[in-house]
């Protein structure tokens, strides 16, 4: 205790300490230490003096370099969109018809409206645009404001019942809350229009049928129109083909005509670039194609 | 130095001074200079305070640990701004407190996310996340439309913001609790004192969908409706360079 | 446990406990509406329980005076006890999580069951139950022996365990009830906060108390790094946590600090707290257990000083490495990166002077899985600082952060640094504290160290993994020039190794298991230890044991 000694393994002194039977060795640094910190202190030192990197008081050393964080990055993405410009100013200029032609340009299309997609829209209308309850699918050909490149693009723009000033108003009115038809005659109604899609189904008796007939003509046909097969001017869907925003169901169906509905899609025109909206818009038709 | 330092270890209180000493000053140099030196929080003469409401929906986003799967930070690298938007600035979190920007995403962003949804689709997504997107993992929430907010304390909650910072005024705190109730029930009387002070953007709405209730969900909506929408700053720069 | 206070010490706990439970009573009155008043019955009923405890050995006879020939263990075997305790639920509940983010469904669709609450309770459970206690256990035991001086009271100890438990729990219930400030580590609310500082302070007193009673001129490398966790830790929790409540009986606060300025406090309080709660405090056990358990000397007194004045130094400046390329000012970063990389050497210094210990022991780190759990704790620790580093590099971090990949090198850290360290220490001395001649089972010890090291493998490759492909995707470009994957893409790809790591996750859990009954069983046998050496016994009076120079 309290002496060096020689560690006879490694051959080290030790400082001559001993706490509880801990000793410890009075090994000389390896040089190599040194070396590292050496190395790890002079990039350090370069990096400060390239880079901003220390405060004064109100203001801070800025680094040779000048760098800026937020210039590169600006700088970056627009450099980006001028590397796309390639394909992108076309699409920007040329019409939906000529885009859809050419295949380079349609290959764009799809793989950025892929991403495009599935952040921004995915989230309601489904990793494959299929929809979900309460929002449409976007795959088939029945629109609620029309199926044409422009009137989609148009749609993704303003939205549906949206904060947007120009957005397309939809209004499903809430025939039983409202007091605007009895029970009994929603019932009939309902018969009718599940009808449309189950012909002949046992069980929506002829007369009911019949009756919700009548009462659609007076009632709905306004906007879903005589044949109920939907109005685009009002965003009123086609009710006799097997899509659904809300769902087909005796109930669904009488929870819609009872309570009305009103959508809501949000416009896009703040958050999404002209070019971005029109890539979706053609990457919705171009979904589409396979399923007749 | 190895000298010194055997000295050094036979004082305890010397021991304590040094460690003190050599740990301070990382904290100091890094800390200090963030409220002298001015560019760090940038001016933005339009920034706004959370409403009541959106203040009880924060600390309900608090409460329910969101943050753990959400960041609120979008970097200065190039995919994050064209996937999430601008660049999030320090003045857009500069009367959060605390911040929420997050260290993990195990869900995408949100520092932009005001706007981007519709009411419906947030309520549909906390009572089932999967009931909208089928891949998430993220939790339901569906007890937040059942629970009606507190708000008897929300003059409470101001008072405490505004001794830290936060300019709230008399007229806001005196209001508190009706502001948050008028916020989501547009027809009601409350809601015209919430426009006159938070101002005529201010998001008026039935959040929930019940317009009569005045439930945690709406408290959460309204909040994550305002996200990054406190100020248009962070637009700026971006739009300037594109000239 | 009553009966070794003195008198003395039994009227003060009394007191101590009498003004607990009436502080108690006021939070549960003033905090009626609120989670607030829950944590004040909470109070009110543990100091009551306690008070009953003290007083029915208010009468027992005093402790011998020869207790002053032995040093004060009990209190390390408490929270040898507690550790061990809170390792399986911090570690249950982090397996629950795993689970969670691979099967969401798997909760009751209660609001405490649900991710968000439950994610605290594992970090804090681990971090705070389960290394706290460890540390706070160990710390004991080792400042004794290595100043040869008792602890000077009985009394204290015990107010530091019992109170740093009270503080887990509350903080564990809290977030189960939706109680947090939302700073990551540091999420207990306001009057959490304090009492955690008025414990810590009574444990650094302690500390520097039984320093001041030492019979080695010299003071012991562990407990500089004992001091200096306990010492910053204090400092950082002070400042981080600086708020203002909105009432009295309310349990919310607000932060002092906002947006940037609150960032930077935060990332500098987190990544210190990893500093100085999950390295420091470590570091001052593996060196008092580590040479120990392989009879050698360490291996450099000098490399000893060299990390242990880097550590403290470079690491205060490197919390901004959690910050890259966010509204925090771009010279706040550099600083970050270039400490970070700094960082690495006297890190590897001390990895590389815990293992060089070894040297000569290599036939022990074989046959004896105690040691071979702190061999790898050491290379885990080279392994995860050397990580970091590279991590804090900003373009590395540009991928990196907000991924997965960060929790794959936490828990490197975590599982393969602080709790296989942990648990090389806890078995060395519970048959040392306990007076066993071993552990109950050998082979349970080696069944335990494959089961951790098996766990620990899996989990960080699954989420080197999960973390790098995440980080991929998400800035992946087409030929087009444009995103090729959507956020929902990358949550998709992520599925298989959340299964994974929560496998590896459960294996760890089952060593822990294995390890609590192993312990169980062996403070169940009889005594039967080595017999006691002069070297075993603190020494009395003014003597002093070896030269100062
Ligand atoms: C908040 C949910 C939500 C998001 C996000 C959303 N939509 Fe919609 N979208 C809807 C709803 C709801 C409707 C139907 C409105 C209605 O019921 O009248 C709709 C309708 C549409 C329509 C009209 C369909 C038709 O038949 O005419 C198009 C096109 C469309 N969405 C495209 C998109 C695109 C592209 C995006 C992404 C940029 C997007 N949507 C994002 C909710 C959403
Ligand atoms: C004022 C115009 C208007 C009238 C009148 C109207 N509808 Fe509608 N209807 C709409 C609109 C617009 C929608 C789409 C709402 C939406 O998507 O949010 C709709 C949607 C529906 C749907 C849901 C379709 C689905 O895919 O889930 C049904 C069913 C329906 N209407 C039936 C009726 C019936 C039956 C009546 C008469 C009793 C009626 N509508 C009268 C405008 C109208
Ligand atoms: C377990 C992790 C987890 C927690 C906790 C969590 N989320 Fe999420 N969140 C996700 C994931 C994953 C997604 C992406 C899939 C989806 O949209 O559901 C997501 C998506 C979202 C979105 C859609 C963002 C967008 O731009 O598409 C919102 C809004 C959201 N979460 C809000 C919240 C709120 C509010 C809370 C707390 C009450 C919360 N989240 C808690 C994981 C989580
Ligand atoms: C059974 C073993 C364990 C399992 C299954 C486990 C699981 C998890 C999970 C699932 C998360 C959340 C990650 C996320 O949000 O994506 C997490 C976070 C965390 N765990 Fe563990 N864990 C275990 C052990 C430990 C131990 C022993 C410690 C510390 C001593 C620890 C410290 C942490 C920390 C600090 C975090 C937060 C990480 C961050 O925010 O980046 N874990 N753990
Ligand atoms: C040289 C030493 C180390 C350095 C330089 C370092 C660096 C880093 C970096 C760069 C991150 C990622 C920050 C981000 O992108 O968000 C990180 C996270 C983390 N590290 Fe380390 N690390 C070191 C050692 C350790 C050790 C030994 C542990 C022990 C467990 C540890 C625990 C953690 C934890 C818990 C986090 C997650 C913080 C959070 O986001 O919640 N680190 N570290
Ligand atoms: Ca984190
Ligand atoms: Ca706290
Ligand atoms: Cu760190």
């Amino acid at each position: 205790m309290g002496k060096e000694e020689r560690d006879p393994h490694t051959g080290y002194l030790t400082t001559g300490h001993e706490w509880n039977g801990i000793i410890e060795l009075n090994t000389p640094v390896p040089r190599v230490i040194y070396f590292f910190l050496s190395a790890a202190a002079l990039f350090a030192i370069g990096y400060w003096i390239l880079m901003p990197t220390w405060p004064l008081g109100t203001t801070y050393t800025k680094g040779l370099l000048g760098d800026d964080v937020r210039k590169d990055v600006t700088h970056a993405v627009k450099q980006a969109a001028l590397d796309r410009a390639v394909w992108s100013a076309r699409i920007e200029k040329e019409s939906f018809a000529d885009i859809q032609k050419d295949t380079a340009l349609m290959e764009a299309v799809r793989e950025t409206g892929h991403t495009l997609f599935g952040d921004n829209c995915a989230a309601c209308h489904g990793r494959t645009a299929q929809g979900g309850k309460g929002f449409p699918n976007l795959t088939t050909q029945s629109w609620l404001w029309g199926g044409t490149p422009a009137a989609i693009a148009e749609t993704i723009r303003v939205g549906i019942n949206s904060t947007h000033p120009d957005s397309r108003t939809s209004q499903m009115p809430a025939f039983g809350r409202d007091g605007m038809l009895p029970r009994a005659d929603i019932d009939k109604v309902v018969a009718f229009v599940r009808s449309l899609t189950h012909p002949g189904a046992k069980d929506l008796p002829a007369d009911k049928v019949a009756a919700g007939k009548a009462l659609f003509a007076a009632n709905c046909a306004a906007c879903h129109g005589e044949d109920a097969k939907g109005n685009p001017e009002m965003g009123a869907p086609n009710l006799t083909d097997p899509f659904w925003i809300y769902g087909g169901d005796a109930k669904t169906i009488e929870a819609t005509v009872w309570n009305g509905r009103q959508g809501h899609m949000p416009t896009w025109e703040h958050r999404l670039s002209a070019l971005d909206r029109k890539i979706l818009a053609l990457y919705l038709v171009d979904l589409r194609k396979p399923s007749p | 130095m190895f000298g010194f330092h055997y000295r050094l270890e036979r004082k305890a209180i010397g021991l304590v001074l040094a460690i003190i000493g050599v740990a301070s000053i990382g904290g100091i140099v890094e800390i200090a200079p963030l409220f002298t030196i001015h560019q760090t929080v940038e001016d933005a003469p339009d920034m706004r305070v959370y409403t009541p409401l959106e203040l009880a929906g924060r600390n309900i986003y608090i409460r329910e640990g969101c943050y753990a799967c959400h960041s609120q930070m979008i970097r200065t690298l190039r995919d994050e701004v064209e996937r999430y938007g601008p660049y999030s600035l320090a003045v857009e979190s500069k009367y959060d407190h605390p911040m929420l920007w997050g260290s993990k995403r195990t869900g995408p962003d949100i520092a932009r996310l005001g706007g981007k949804y519709s009411d419906d689709w947030h309520v549909a997504h906390l009572n089932n996340p999967r009931d909208v997107v089928p891949e998430s993992v993220m939790p339901a929430y569906r007890f937040l439309s059942r629970a009606e907010l507190r708000t008897d304390d929300l003059s409470n909650h101001l008072k405490a913001q505004r001794r830290v910072g936060v300019p709230y005024s008399d007229d806001m705190i005196a209001n508190a609790a009706a502001d948050a109730y008028g916020q989501a029930a547009p027809d009601s009387p409350q809601a015209e004192g919430v426009a006159k002070r938070y101002g005529k953007a201010t998001n008026i709405r039935a959040f929930d969908g019940k317009p009569k209730d005045l439930t945690e969900m709406d408290a959460l909506v309204a909040y994550l409706q305002i996200l990054g929408r406190l100020t248009d700053a962070a637009y700026k720069p971006m739009a300037s360079a594109e000239k | 446990m009553v009966a070794q206070l003195t008198k003395n010490e039994r009227q003060i706990a009394l007191v101590i406990l009498l003004v607990m439970a009436a502080v108690g009573l006021a939070m549960a009155a003033g905090g009626r509406n609120d989670p607030f008043g829950v944590h004040g019955a909470l109070v009110m009923v543990v100091a009551i329980l306690g008070m009953f405890g003290v007083i029915s050995g208010y009468y027992a006879p005093e402790p011998p005076e020869d207790r002053l020939d032995s040093y004060y263990d009990a209190p390390s075997k408490f929270g040898i006890i507690a550790a061990m305790i809170w390792a399986v639920i911090g570690m249950f509940v982090g397996d629950w999580v795993a689970w969670l983010l691979a099967y969401p469904d798997w909760t009751f669709d209660a609001a405490w069951a649900s991710f968000g609450r439950l994610r605290p309770v594992h970090t804090s459970g681990v971090i705070f139950g389960f290394g706290g206690n460890a540390l706070i256990a160990t710390s004991f035991y080792v400042m004794q022996r290595t100043t040869r001086a008792r602890m000077p009271d009985q009394l204290s100890p015990w107010f530091v365990l019992l109170g740093y438990n009270l503080f887990c729990v509350i903080a564990a219930t809290g977030y189960l009830m939706g109680v947090t400030q939302s700073k990551e580590y540091a999420e207990p609310e306001w009057y959490a906060d304090i009492w955690l500082v008025i414990v810590w302070v009574t444990y650094f007193v302690l500390y520097m108390r039984t320093l001041a009673r030492r019979k080695e001129p010299h003071i012991y490398v562990s407990n500089w790094y004992y001091l200096a966790f306990i010492l910053v830790v204090a400092m950082l929790h002070i400042v981080n946590n600086l708020a203002v409540p909105i009432a009295w009986g309310s349990a919310k606060s607000y932060s002092l600090f906002a947006g940037v300025q609150d960032a930077m406090t935060e990332w500098w309080y987190g990544h210190n707290a990893v500093a100085f709660f999950l390295t420091s405090g470590f570091l001052g056990m593996l060196y008092y257990y580590m040479p120990k358990r392989a009879q050698r000397p360490i291996y450099s007194y000098r490399m000893s000083i060299i990390s242990f004045w880097g550590i403290t130094f470079f690491y205060m400046w490197a919390g901004s490495h959690h910050l890259h390329y966010t509204a925090l000012p771009q010279w706040v970063q550099s600083l970050g990166m270039t400490f970070s990389v700094m960082l690495l050497i006297p890190s590897w210094v001390s990895a590389g002077n815990a293992l060089m210990t070894l040297n000569g022991a290599w036939h022990r780190v074989r046959d004896d899985a105690v040691l071979r759990f702190m061999m790898v704790a050491a290379v885990f620790y080279g392994l995860s600082t050397f990580e970091g580093s590279f991590m804090a590099i900003r373009p590395v971090n540009s991928l990196s952060h907000y991924t997965d990949w960060t929790v794959g090198h936490v828990h490197a850290g975590a599982l393969g640094w602080v709790a296989m360290i942990t648990f090389g220490a806890i078995y060395a001395s519970v048959p040392w504290l306990w007076k066993r001649q071993a552990m109950y089972s050998a082979k349970l010890v080696e069944a335990h160290f494959w089961l951790a090291l098996a766990g620990t493998v899996i989990y960080v490759f699954a989420m080197w993994n999960s973390g790098i492909i995440q980080g991929l995707m998400w800035r992946t470009y087409n030929e087009s020039g444009t995103l090729a994957y959507s956020f929902t893409d990358s949550l998709i790809a992520m599925h298989p190794y959340y299964v994974a790591r929560a496998i590896g996750g459960l294996l760890f859990l089952l060593g822990a298991v294995v390890g609590c009954y192993n312990i169980w069983m062996t403070i169940r046998t009889a005594p039967s230890a080595a017999p006691e050496t002069a070297a075993d016994r603190p020494v009395l009076g003014g003597a002093v044991l070896q030269p100062g120079e």
